[in-house]
């Protein structure tokens, strides 16, 4: 373990000038500082950075992140702040002014109320806004849970339920609708509510794991050593045991709480973020993350741990004092030194992705380096399955899958790896498909796009793009939970017997879960959750505090972002893959060739179609090889599919290859189209073939004159008999027309010079 | 294999190839003979037949320099000319016999004789080339003669030689049978195909795969492919190995007592003949090690302990028991390739590795073989369960009602009636089916022969005395013979027919109006 610690130490030292890092930080922060304020306050539910004065509150909206946001205003009264939330509608600011008294105030007319506990034995842990059916608010105290209905009208928080247990600290994130409580002497038995828009599901009541360092100590688990986390619509909770230097993972269902495994931990300090459904467990003492994608049941990290970079800082000091503006050149001061504030001792981390600086009074993003992430893997189809399951940067995802799909052929690496990289492209491919994901993301874009700055289609977007990843989390699952499902029955019933309190309350939510636990049979929490996530932000958009500029913006931003999903398309990877590479590559094509192969097989297994240029490029590289026997499986056994660019290209290639013409006009004929079968028939001096066709399927497209040149090129006054006889027959008033008349010269003329 | 004595009876066939460059003087008649069936006929009758032979080709080409004579009809003897290479000519002469049994097609036994030289120089490369090496003529000999008996020994039922006679007019001799595949599993063939191509490295090896006695997937030309097709259907696939074991026992209990007395007795023959040639060469007498493949020879071939074919046929090497891998010669790109043939259950491919991509031999060549297991058994498995999945068993071409051959001349492809639906046909459909054959295939060598490269239709329905439909349907390359039996009168219930046909399996090819 030491020896870990040092190593790791070590990269530090080498990067921290510059070196290797999966994630980083963009230069500028959200700087959110304000004079004379009393320090800032997250709110996850309505995603607002607060910092409140002693009559104002400040609000700096962090999603989208935009650094240079302006923050909006409120004023307050003054008064102590332990804690502050706006509501979910952005209608109320919660403030926390005491252990006993939470002040409501309304923002429009700034009128208040205050709501205060009833007995002075128990005290105020926290409180939280819900878009819960039942309540509105929700009130944490030792004593036990409140709900809380928000009666404007009668400037009063109805209470709507109690749910009495003692409570040592709790854990609240709005993303996973979650509440955990702990209680007990070691504060590690918990006890979990979901109050999601579906209702509240109780959570069995369970333990966590901790070593115990000597036979009596006993450690007591803090809160700040309970991370809850969303990936994948999934909802676990990582627990970070002290003694055992282990970071334990469970996992939420709805009926049960399964460990899922633990990861190793090489730091005292530990903090855990989430960016784009990969988990970053910072440790914070020797200034490295390390990535996991917990998609899989592998514990296994992304890769290597490294350091927190930095990006985008400028060193030049012209530009930084453009940016310094009010901020003065203390703040600048102290992130040209910046090896120093990475993983400084101020660094809050937010849920789920936000690193507030506190001393500096600056938000950071995390951001996830996906191009570093790529390279550093030679497991080619992982990366891949990692880039693909990326949706917050879908588009850059979507290119890099691009083109190390690419680098692979043009490297010429083995065919079976190729393969399993078009697998895995075309498998999410047709995965996004089924969800909708990938349709969406482009009606989208391009409903946005022509709407320019209409205020409604952000909104949808992200509803859609929440629902998106919403169903992925959901179908994602099917094996594992199925998996868990008896051992969960067994673990509900047994603490229900124990307790049987809970048994009666237990069976009552069952009666209101049912309903849906038919809708989600997998049991999962956090599924309806995660489609739910983008309601604060609707709802923030129709607030008229907020003008419309920084949503404009937002607008803007989205556009990049607009791809819900880096599925990759046939038709893509034909242009950005196939054709490109086809272009690139030198010497023999049969490689190629393989690949194509395995990208049908893939496709045909996935039932996709494929664009017909691919099978038009296969012909292309088969007949410039010389492979016609090949080329004339291909054809006949339908692994290229018939179309018309199909057989235009097998005509062209036919020019070499008598036998690959005639199965370009087979396919002609196939696909009925008539007229081009008839001419062609024409050029290849198959008159009569071509008369017969011709009325068989009633060519009316084609010229007489075509024929009756043709008969007349041959020189063969039978043939321009017979054509000539034919359309006499078959055209009505053929007879009356220039052609007939000229052409019926010619023949009696070339007649007459025979019989002579 | 008995064939030795089967000759003695000397009833019906003759067949012999010679040189018209060699023995043209006086007294060197002799020399010009490199094969000749049966071996035991004197040298006069001998040369009376070669004589006779070369005295027609001379005098046609006179008229016709670029083909000369095909087939002399005289009163009992039918001679049948294949000029298999330039100068180098077999003649066949088979014997008129009253009775109706032995009624040729002239083009199938010119399709014999074809097959047999076009194995012949897969194996050996051409006739020519090696009597340029080697001009005394000892070592064609040595090598024509066991293998055309080998080859011949194919046609033996009982003790007499069978020709492909009338009842075969339902088939096409020198034409692939290919299996029919559905997308997906062609898609996992050619998956199958790739893999195998990149096998020996750098250099693509080429690669055949069938199905049972089916072709189903090249990418060889045509004419190898014909090649490899025969000699796989012949001796490589499951059913030609076992076959191998069954068929033979009934021919050995009729011909002779052991297989080695059979074998000794041809060998006896084989030795005879060599002795007759070298008497008359003057030539000094090969070493007595040089060895003489004889790949057509029967049960030479086994299934190895990995799935590979294994044969003794190309001799062993030096001082180990490890056998030489065949080889044989590419027609088109004129190249030396490693034959390696795998087999796992129906499923039979055939590996064809070019020589000069291996540099160290034996060892080069099982290197490729295990690359092959490692990278594509997996691959032949799941193409092994999804063709035998897709097929239809023996009688899968069957199409009731009907009894029919479809020849497609740009491909090489033939498919037709199973031939015990084809046995229950009247001796008299045959007979006419025959004839109209004989028809069709002189109106094709006219075409042939006024150089029109354009591909004439042609339809002709005949009613025959059994009241059967006998049907030839040409078009652009493409051939269908039909029978219908217990059909009814009219011509256009017969047209009918051969429309619906065409629209369910030829993809309409032949119903054009």
């Amino acid at each position: 373990m030491s020896g870990k610690a040092s190593s790791s130490q070590h990269t530090v030292g080498f990067s921290g000038s510059g070196g290797l890092s999966h994630v980083y930080i963009q230069y500028p922060p959200l700087r959110c500082r304000i004079p004379g304020s009393r320090g800032l306050y997250y709110d996850d539910g309505s995603k607002l950075l607060l910092g409140p004065t002693s009559n104002q509150v400040f609000s700096w909206k962090t999603v989208p992140f935009d650094p240079h946001v302006a923050p909006t205003s409120d004023s307050i009264s003054e008064g102590p702040i332990l804690s502050i939330r706006y509501s979910l509608d952005a209608k109320f600011i919660a403030i926390q002014r005491s252990s006993q008294e939470i002040q409501i105030w309304h923002r429009e007319t700034g009128e208040t109320f205050s709501h205060k506990c009833r007995s002075e034995s128990e005290s105020i842990l926290g409180f939280f806004w819900t878009d819960c059916p039942l309540c509105d608010f929700v009130l944490v105290k030792t004593s036990g849970l409140d709900l809380l209905a928000c009666d404007y009208e009668s400037k009063l928080l109805d209470l709507v339920e109690t749910r009495r247990l003692n409570v040592s600290w709790y854990v609240y994130t709005h993303e996973s609708r979650l509440v955990l409580l702990a209680s007990g002497m070691q504060c590690k038995t918990f006890t979990g509510f979901q109050l999601s828009s579906a209702g509240i599901v109780r959570l069995p009541r369970f333990e966590m794991a901790m070593a115990k360092s000597e036979a009596n100590s006993k450690p007591v688990l803090a809160a700040e050593d309970i991370y809850i986390v969303t990936v994948y619509g999934r909802i676990y909770c990582m627990q970070i045991d002290r003694v055992a230097m282990l970071l334990h993972s469970y996992r939420f269902y709805r009926d049960a709480v399964v460990q899922q495994g633990s990861m190793p931990v090489y730091s005292s300090k530990i903090a855990v973020s989430v960016v784009d459904n990969v988990l970053l467990v910072h440790q914070v003492d020797a200034k490295v993350v390390i990535l996991y994608d917990i998609f899989a049941d592998s514990r296994a990290p992304i890769s290597a741990p490294l350091p927190l970079l930095f990006r985008g800082f400028p060193r030049s000091n012209t530009s930084s004092s453009r940016f310094s503006g009010k901020d003065g050149e203390s703040a600048e001061a102290n992130i040209s030194d910046h090896e120093a504030i990475i993983y400084g001792d101020d660094w809050t981390f937010l849920v789920p992705d936000l690193i507030c600086d506190v001393a500096n009074n600056f938000l950071w993003k995390i951001h996830l380096d996906l191009e570093a992430i790529s390279a550093s893997s030679s497991e080619v189809p992982s990366v891949l399955e990692f880039l693909q399951r990326r949706k917050l940067e879908a588009n850059k995802a979507k290119q890099l899958c691009l083109a190390i799909t690419r680098t692979v052929i043009l490297e010429r690496r083995p065919v079976s790896m190729v393969a399993r990289v078009i697998d895995v492209l075309v498998s999410n491919y047709s995965y996004s498909i089924k969800t909708g994901s990938y349709l969406k993301g482009i009606k989208v874009e391009r409903t946005s796009i022509s709407s320019g700055a209409h205020v409604n289609s952000p909104r949808s977007s992200a509803n859609i793009s929440a629902s998106g990843i919403d169903a992925l989390g959901k179908s994602y699952e099917h094996e594992p939970s199925a998996r868990v499902e008896n051992e969960s029955l067994n673990r509900s019933s047994n603490i229900s017997t124990s307790d049987s309190e809970d048994e009666a309350h237990f069976e009552s939510l069952k009666n209101t879960t049912t309903s849906l636990q038919k809708l989600d049979r997998e049991n999962i929490l956090g599924a309806e959750s995660a489609s739910n996530e983008a309601q604060p932000s609707s709802s923030q958009s129709q607030h008229p505090g907020l003008n419309n500029n920084p949503l404009n913006a937002s607008v803007s931003e989205r556009q990049e972002l607009q791809l819900a999903s880096p599925a990759i398309s046939p038709d893509e990877m034909y242009s950005f893959v196939f054709a490109p590479v086809e272009e690139e590559m030198v010497g023999d094509p049969s490689y190629l060739v393989a690949i194509i192969v395995e990208f049908l097989r893939s496709t045909n297994l996935e039932k996709i179609k494929v664009h017909p240029n691919l099978y038009v490029l296969t012909i292309q590289l088969l007949a410039r090889n010389e492979r016609y026997t090949e080329l004339t499986l291909f054809i006949i056994n339908k692994v290229l599919e018939p179309s018309k660019e199909v057989a235009m290209q097998l005509l062209e290639s036919g020019r070499q290859n008598f036998q690959i013409r005639k199965l370009g006009l087979d396919m002609v004929r196939h696909l009925s189209l008539h007229h081009d079968y008839v001419v062609l028939l024409v050029q290849d001096g198959y008159y009569l073939e071509a008369l017969r066709y011709a009325r068989k399927h009633k060519v009316t497209t084609v010229r007489p004159s075509l024929f009756l040149e043709a008969a007349l090129a041959s020189n063969d006054s039978q043939l321009l008999a017979a054509v000539l006889r034919f359309f006499s027959d078959f055209i009505p008033g053929f007879r009356n027309t220039s052609d007939h008349h000229t052409y019926h010269r010619i023949l009696s003329e070339m007649n007459s010079a025979i019989a002579t | 294999m008995g064939l030795a004595s089967a000759n003695t009876s000397s009833e019906g066939m003759q067949l012999c190839v010679f040189d018209l460059r060699r023995g043209q003087l006086e007294g060197q008649e002799l020399d010009k003979i490199l094969f000749f069936f049966p071996a035991d006929l004197p040298f006069s009758t001998q040369l009376s037949v070669i004589g006779l032979s070369e005295g027609l080709i001379t005098f046609t080409r006179i008229f016709s320099p670029e083909a000369a004579c095909e087939v002399i009809e005289a009163e009992r003897h039918s001679h049948v000319f294949y000029e298999a290479e330039p100068d180098i000519w077999m003649v066949m002469v088979v014997e008129k016999s009253k009775g109706l049994e032995v009624i040729w097609r002239i083009d199938a036994l010119r399709e014999v004789l074809k097959e047999v030289h076009s194995l012949f120089m897969m194996f050996n490369g051409s006739i020519r080339a090696m009597l340029e090496r080697e001009p005394s003529g000892g070592v064609i000999r040595s090598h024509l003669y066991p293998f055309i008996m080998d080859y011949l020994s194919d046609f033996l039922v009982g003790k007499k030689l069978q020709l492909p006679s009338f009842r075969d007019c339902l088939t096409e001799r020198g034409t692939v049978q290919m299996l029919t595949v559905g997308r997906e599993a062609a898609i996992e063939v050619q998956s199958l195909v790739r893999v195998l191509e990149s096998c020996a490295g750098a250099t693509p090896c080429h690669s055949l795969i069938f199905f049972q006695d089916l072709l189903v997937s090249t990418t060889v030309s045509p004419d190898d492919t014909i090649n490899l097709f025969t000699y796989a259907v012949l001796r490589l696939t499951p059913r030609a190995l076992s076959s191998g074991a069954s068929s033979w026992s009934y021919l050995r209990k009729g011909s002779t007592a052991s297989h080695v007395a059979a074998g000794s007795t041809l060998a006896q023959s084989a030795s005879v003949s060599e002795h007759l040639y070298r008497s008359h060469d003057n030539s000094p007498g090969r070493d007595d090690s040089y060895h003489v493949k004889r790949p057509l020879q029967h049960d030479k071939w086994a299934k190895g302990k990995d799935g590979f074919l294994v044969t003794d046929i190309w001799g062993a090497e030096i001082g180990s028991s490890v056998t030489v891998s065949p080889t044989i010669w590419l027609r088109q790109t004129e190249e030396r390739v490693y034959l390696c043939a795998y087999q796992y259950k129906g499923l039979t491919l055939i590996l064809l590795i070019p020589v000069s991509s291996i540099l160290n031999g034996e060892q080069g060549v099982s290197l490729v073989k295990q690359q092959v297991l490692e990278n594509a058994s997996l691959k032949m498995l799941k193409v092994e369960e999804k063709l035998s999945k897709g097929w239809g068993g023996e009688n899968a071409y069957h199409v009731s009602g009907y009894r029919y051959l479809l020849v497609d001349d740009d491909r090489n492809i033939s498919r037709a009636s199973p031939p015990v639906k084809v046995a229950t046909l009247t001796k008299e459909s045959l007979l006419a089916m025959n004839k109209l054959r004989e028809e069709v295939d002189l109106e094709k060598s006219r075409a042939k022969r006024n150089g029109v490269d354009q591909e004439k239709d042609l339809e002709i329905c005949i009613r025959a005395k059994n009241n059967a439909w006998v049907i030839a349907h040409t078009t652009r390359g493409k051939e269908l013979y039909m029978v219908l039996e217990k059909a009814n009168e009219t011509l256009l219930y017969a047209s009918d027919a051969v429309e619906k046909f065409s629209n369910r399996y030829c993809g309409g090819t032949f119903s054009l109006d």
